[in-house]
């Protein structure tokens, strides 16, 4: 970026445009990992201070980034070209809870978690709950269309959106979707927006869609001799029309890896743990932890047990947030996957990942919300070995392809960012790119938001 | 930047943003340079030749209180205080260190005599200088608005210190050894005194650590790691020449210091790494002491009349946190004013002092300090009750702006005052 344009930034930000390479360097990653230096970081409180950042992006050709909270896992505000980063963390006001229409009007740097509290203390439940949710963004959750444990029964962000405002990458401020339960008048440019990573328009405010709080809840862990058996239970139990808030699967080396610092005791066969939390009225709770219960058994479970209190469940949520930490004992560097195939083949791609992982010598840790079909494929790895290094990338094409081929996605809940980008073709196909790419020009005709995201100049890995 | 085993501290983080949920100082500053992520960052740029300005990285490195908090909420447990104050240290040898630290640090704080005379020059000049006011922890000296201080306040200094004030022979020997600090003999000698007549209800012979050098906190964190050093060095054989069975301390910095900072200022390989070691394991907090002696056991049962909940305990966040001494210090009050004790909303938010943090942003510094007396007010509470020195320097300094009627005491003046007043 030149000085003019650095001028023309500080005529709009002042005090809140930072170009010291101290400030620069602090807005250079995201939990990805990587690196990339911007020009320039700026502050925006309002929706017209990003309108009129963008608009001397046309100008002066510098590219915009917006950034939440920076906690993403595909590098998605990465400014890989530089340019400035728009962080939107002080646009954190929560403009409104309407408990009359079920619905919360919130700027984009509102940390998630405030918001599901706030909606709370009002007896309401906001549900997307990724493992960030006490650190990421609102704005952050939408442009990746973050999920979390618990949209096997609530869904993704993306399902709570009703309406929101974006800056365009013309500098055009435009208003999406409605206010109502319901609307189809035109194309559905909110959900357009959704998961767009950025690259067609910066979110500046999001109308959200609040449902009641469920009443109470019930949490079960079961342990079962191998991953297969458990991803067995966990489609037999969709199969029965059990629907869970959370359907959690850990491998064998995910439950080795927690054994040790974990409050509970782990029997010594298990090599596979289902955590499953049911919630609603009391009286269905009941119901249905009593069949997930029955069911985990019917599949081998051996062994089965309920939490009894909310300490009790608190403990056993305590052993699946523990995994991600834990895990770097099995080596220091992880690549971190995300993908997601139908339920039914679940246990297939389990058998695929444990083949896998002896076939190529690397170590796989796989858990994640298997009641979605989603898996975090972690291959670990010690990061000073470039034969081990290029097993795993290979590793990775690998999983992707089989993930494709089981009818699955490669990205179900991190997006694609810099980490997915290679493999988009893949997956959606020429055309699909093509359609894609003819979109982001009608909405960013000149390349402004968030470039080298998504695409590829050059696509790396065909069908 | 040398590394100095920086790389595989930093290597560490993996830049999740868990730091961004409990750092004291993020509400303020909303940007990512205040946060153990960001600062990282810039170690790791430093490491690396990215960035070379050492006064920049001194500048972004200073603004941080060293809370702990983000230490303690990692899930990769990344040594964060560890590295900021090495990345302190490596800049300040680099950018330099303010004439007036480096006198305070290497000349004044080693010696108990030079800090009395300190003591006495200081306690002239406020007298003449500032404005008084008085709360409900002692008079306070506000300065004036010329000086450029936003109101700070100072409280008024003692004619004598606690450790001056011992009668010759007085608290001389004894196998219990107590390690008062600096603030708690020369600015707050009524807690020196606390804290020796109720370890004296213990039954054991308590001896006063005469001679101390300064704890070496002040200096280590401002990247003087020499004078630190000097500091440790001394009191380690200072305090193995006393042939003390336990060290007690009041003070949660001053702990700290003797229980973790010491051993990376004395580390393998230094000729006093045993003897610093071994002082290191004889060091404890006050609370504990008071415990295990069964102190508290033998007090009279708190009045009746006392209110319920008008005392609250505020935790210090090197002696609660990074110690992991929390409870200990309750379990003494509870014994001490029974009812009269009660929680408040975020005990374990840092009081926003930092040493010299709040010297270099006094602003910031307040805005947070204030906010912890109002919660205690919301609360109900009349008095916040602690256990480190920077806390009550701070506190005190917010009651005294804010709340005058509030006081802010040291668990062992409740527990003095149970054993006398009773």
């Amino acid at each position: 970026m030149n000085e003019k344009a650095i001028s023309a930034l500080r005529a709009i930000f002042g005090e809140r445009l930072k170009t010291s390479l101290e400030d620069r360097i602090c807005y250079s990653f995201d939990a990805t990992g990587k690196e990339f230096l911007p020009d320039a970081v700026a502050y925006p409180l309002t929706a017209d201070e990003v309108r009129r950042t963008v608009l001397l992006a046309n100008d002066h050709g510098f590219p915009v980034v917006p950034r939440g909270a920076g906690s993403g896992f595909s590098g998605g505000s990465l400014p890989v070209h530089g340019g400035v980063v728009l962080s939107t963390e002080r646009m954190d006001r929560i403009l409104s809870i309407d408990t009359e229409n079920l619905v919360a009007v919130v700027e984009p740097g509102v940390v998630t978690g405030t918001l599901k509290e706030e909606v709370k203390k009002r007896g309401l439940f906001y549900p997307p709950d990724p493992a960030s949710l006490k650190f990421c963004t609102v704005g952050g959750n939408l442009a990746e269309c973050a999920g979390g444990m618990c949209a096997v029964k609530y869904g993704v962000t993306r399902d709570y959106v009703l309406g929101l405002e974006a800056v365009l990458g013309t500098g055009e401020l435009v208003r999406t979707g409605v206010y109502t339960v319901k609307g189809v008048v035109g194309y559905d440019l909110t959900r357009m927006l959704v998961g767009s990573e950025g690259t067609l328009g910066i979110i500046t405010k999001a109308t959200l869609r609040l449902i009641p709080l469920p009443e109470s809840a019930a949490t079960i862990l079961a342990f079962f001799g191998t991953s297969e058996q458990g991803a067995r239970a966990v489609a037999g139990m969709v199969e029965e029309r059990i629907t869970p808030c959370a359907m959690e699967l850990m491998d064998r080396t995910a439950v080795d890896c927690v054994r040790e610092i974990a409050s509970l005791p782990i029997p010594a066969g298990a090599g596979c743990a289902l955590l499953i939390e049911v919630d609603g009225p009391a009286a269905s709770v009941a119901r249905e932890a009593g069949q997930v219960e029955e069911a985990c058994r019917r599949f081998g479970a051996i062994e089965v047990s309920r939490a009894a209190d909310s300490a009790g469940r608190e403990r056993l949520w305590e052993l699946r947030r523990s995994i991600s930490p834990s895990i770097r004992k099995v080596n220091p560097v992880k690549i971190n996957e995300d993908i997601v195939v139908p339920r039914s083949r679940l246990a297939e791609m389990f058998s695929f990942l444990s083949g896998l992982a002896s076939r190529r010598d690397l170590k796989i840790v796989n858990f994640g919300h298997a009641g979605d079909g989603n898996i975090h494929v972690n291959i670990m790895i010690s990061g000073a070995d470039e034969d081990e290094r290029r097993r795993a990338e290979g590793a990775v094409e690998e999983v992707f392809r089989k993930t494709v081929e089981l009818g699955g996605t490669i990205s179900g809940e991190h997006g694609v960012g810099i980490a997915k980008a290679p493999f988009l073709e893949m997956e959606v196909g020429p055309l699909g790119v093509s359609v894609m790419r003819r979109l982001k020009d009608c909405f960013d005709p000149n390349g402004i938001l968030n470039p080298g995201k998504i695409f590829l100049s050059e696509p790396a890995v065909r069908p | 930047m040398s590394d100095d085993g920086l790389r595989a501290l930093t290597g560490a983080c993996a830049k999740c943003g868990t730091c961004r949920t409990v750092c004291t100082l993020y509400p303020e500053r909303k940007a990512e340079i205040s946060v153990a992520r960001g600062k990282i960052a810039l170690v790791e740029a430093a490491l690396s030749g990215r960035d070379e300005n050492a006064e920049a990285m001194q500048e972004a490195l200073t603004d941080c209180l060293l809370c702990g908090r983000c230490e303690r909420a990692c899930p990769n447990h990344v040594l964060v205080e560890e590295i900021i104050m090495k990345g302190r240290a490596d800049a300040a040898r680099k950018a330099g260190i303010p004439a007036w630290k480096r006198v305070l640090f290497g000349g004044v704080m080693p010696s108990s005599g030079k800090r009395d005379a300190a003591r006495g020059l200081a306690a002239a000049a406020q007298n003449l200088l500032l404005k008084k006011i008085p709360t409900g922890s002692g008079l306070h000296y506000r300065f004036p608005d010329a000086f450029g201080f936003s109101g700070r306040t100072v409280p008024k200094l003692p004619e004598k210190g606690f450790v001056a004030s011992l009668a010759p022979g007085e608290a001389s020997a004894g196998d219990v050894m107590l390690f008062v600090g600096c603030v708690f003999d020369h600015v707050f000698p009524a807690v020196g005194r606390a804290s020796y007549d109720s370890m004296k209800a213990s039954g054991r012979a308590i001896a006063v650590f005469r001679d101390a050098a300064c704890c070496g906190l002040p200096a280590m964190v401002s990247g003087d790691w020499e004078s630190a050093r000097r500091c440790a060095e001394e009191n380690v054989r200072r305090l193995l020449a006393a042939e003390p069975e336990r060290i007690v301390f009041p003070c949660g910095s001053c702990l700290l210091m003797f229980k973790r900072n010491m051993l990376a200022l004395i580390p393998e390989k230094h000729p006093l790494r045993e003897d610093a070691v071994r002082v290191s394991n004889l060091c404890g907090d006050y609370a504990s002491f008071i415990l295990e002696t069964g102190v508290v056991s033998r007090l009279p049962d708190p009045p009746a009349e006392g209110k319920a909940g008008e005392i609250c305990y505020h935790d210090p966040c090197h002696l609660s946190g990074t110690l992991g001494k929390g409870s200990e210090a309750r379990e003494v009050l509870r014994g001490a004013v029974g009812d009269a004790f009660a929680e408040i909303p975020g005990a374990d938010v840092c009081c926003g002092y930092g040493g010299t943090f709040n010297v270099r942003d006094y602003p910031t510094s307040s805005r947070i300090g204030e906010n912890r007396i109002s919660i205690a007010a919301r609360g109900g509470a009349r008095v916040v009750s602690t256990a480190c020195s920077g806390c009550i320097l701070q506190l005190r300094d917010m009651a005294a702006r804010t709340r005058p009627s509030m006081r802010v005491v040291h668990i062992a003046e409740l527990v003095a005052g149970a054993l006398g007043g009773r």
